[in-house]
């Protein structure tokens, strides 16, 4: 492993900056349910931090943004805690797989990857903008086991919505895969999470950005745990961007509930666009 | 449609865990970053191998941190650490309530689901 700029403080940036750029990214990544890391990194490393300290700086972040608006998610009973815990079985052991290949690989594929991976999420959800709730439907019989059903108060259509969920065994794979992503990038991997929740799971989307929130905590504190061990965790820039990130999903996560679905899905397509050229444009011009 | 009761409480436990977590740990950290700035005069981030969090394990190197600061020997680059670790605690701790709640609920499935995801994370923990 190498890193262009070990050693030295870095120019470009310093904690202030850094500070004030991760509020605003916290409140976006909030309201998107991405969080608050995968819009991080790629401003950080056109500020020439290397790509892997802005991971495991990232990783560490998100569990700040994670549990700071999930807090408010839970208490409000959006978020289905049951299927969080089961689903956070698998994202934990993806995460922990990923952030290891990340310690080893060279730096060039992670834009790649990362850009790739936004992708994926993008074509997830731009095909289904208009279903917003999904219908009542039969569960599987391991859906049914787990209890994976719930209900919440809708604040933008005043109106309790309940619902189900099914194929459960697929969601698990899914999510291992969301997990490795996670790890590997050092994001909460909430875009790709959200897709599994609602193309598989078939979650309304509030409950599936609100679950994928809550989970993305834990999977990146496992992720976290691997990038602690490989000496990539550096505080200077983790803190800063815990504190900032923190201060936007709080405000992001107050605002949420009162935004129809519809907006959001707009807000967080427009995003993940912007994203994907930024880190395909920083994988080509790297030397 | 049925929920058990004790369910809300849980997820009130949970929201008070992470809420407090988050909210500590980002208190010190604010401190952390006021006292690198009084000690050093600048807000430069130094990538330096023996800057990253590392050492023993995460258990060890939580009690080498907070020996340092009740020694009175702390650096601001510990304060900042201590903030860092508070975080990564936080998560882990909704893990160990969630444990507590289904062994007392005596819902056996969510249980052993709570308990392998407590396992996991404690066995990645102790890594180094």
């Amino acid at each position: 492993m190498q890193f262009q700029d070990s050693g030295q403080a870095c120019e470009l940036i310093d904690m202030l900056t850094v500070l004030l750029m991760s509020i605003f990214a916290g409140f976006l990544g909030a309201l998107t349910g991405l969080g608050g890391g995968s819009i991080m990194i790629p401003v950080l490393v056109a500020f020439d931090v290397p790509v892997k300290y802005a991971i495991a700086a990232s990783m560490v972040t998100i569990i700040a943004t994670s549990s700071g608006s999930a807090a408010s998610y839970v208490r409000e009973r959006i978020t289905n805690v049951k299927a969080a815990f089961y689903l956070e079985m698998f994202t934990i052991i993806g995460a922990i797989i990923g952030a290891t290949i990340t310690s080893f690989i060279r730096p060039r594929f992670l834009y790649f990857f990362f850009a790739a991976f936004l992708l994926t999420s993008f074509y997830g959800l731009s095909g289904r903008m208009r279903e917003d709730f999904p219908k009542r439907l039969r569960q599987d019989r391991f859906s049914k086991w787990l209890e994976l059903k719930g209900s919440y108060y809708d604040q933008a259509v005043r109106k309790t919505v309940r619902y189900k969920m099914t194929n459960a065994h697929l969601g698990g794979l899914g999510m291992m895969v969301a997990g490795l992503a996670a790890g590997m990038l050092g994001i909460g991997a909430g875009a790709f999470k959200v897709s599994i929740h609602e193309l598989i799971l078939k979650m309304p989307s509030k409950v599936s950005s609100t679950t994928s929130n809550f989970i993305i905590g834990i999977t990146a504190l496992a992720g976290a745990s691997v990038y602690f061990a490989s000496g990539l965790l550096f505080v200077g820039l983790a803190a800063p961007m815990a504190v900032g990130t923190t201060i936007g999903a709080v405000a992001g996560g107050r605002v949420l509930n009162r935004l129809p679905n519809r907006f959001v899905r707009y807000l967080f397509l427009v995003i993940v666009f912007v994203l994907i050229v930024q880190m395909l444009y920083k994988g080509i011009a790297l030397p | 449609m049925k929920r058990i009761p004790g369910e809300e409480k849980l997820e009130l436990a949970i929201s008070y865990i992470l809420i407090v977590g988050v909210l500590l740990s980002v208190a010190i950290e604010a401190v952390g970053i006021v006292a690198y700035y009084s000690s050093n005069r600048n807000l430069s981030i130094v990538f330096q191998p023996n800057l990253a969090m590392s050492g023993a394990d995460f258990f060890g190197y939580t009690n080498s941190v907070i020996q340092g600061i009740l020694l009175g020997t702390w650096t601001p680059m510990q304060i900042l650490a201590l903030g860092i670790i508070l975080l990564m605690i936080t998560p882990y701790l909704r893990v160990v309530a969630s444990v507590i709640y289904f062994g007392f609920a005596k819902n056996t499935k969510y249980l052993f689901i709570t308990l392998f995801v407590l396992v996991v994370l404690t066995a990645s923990l102790l890594a180094h």
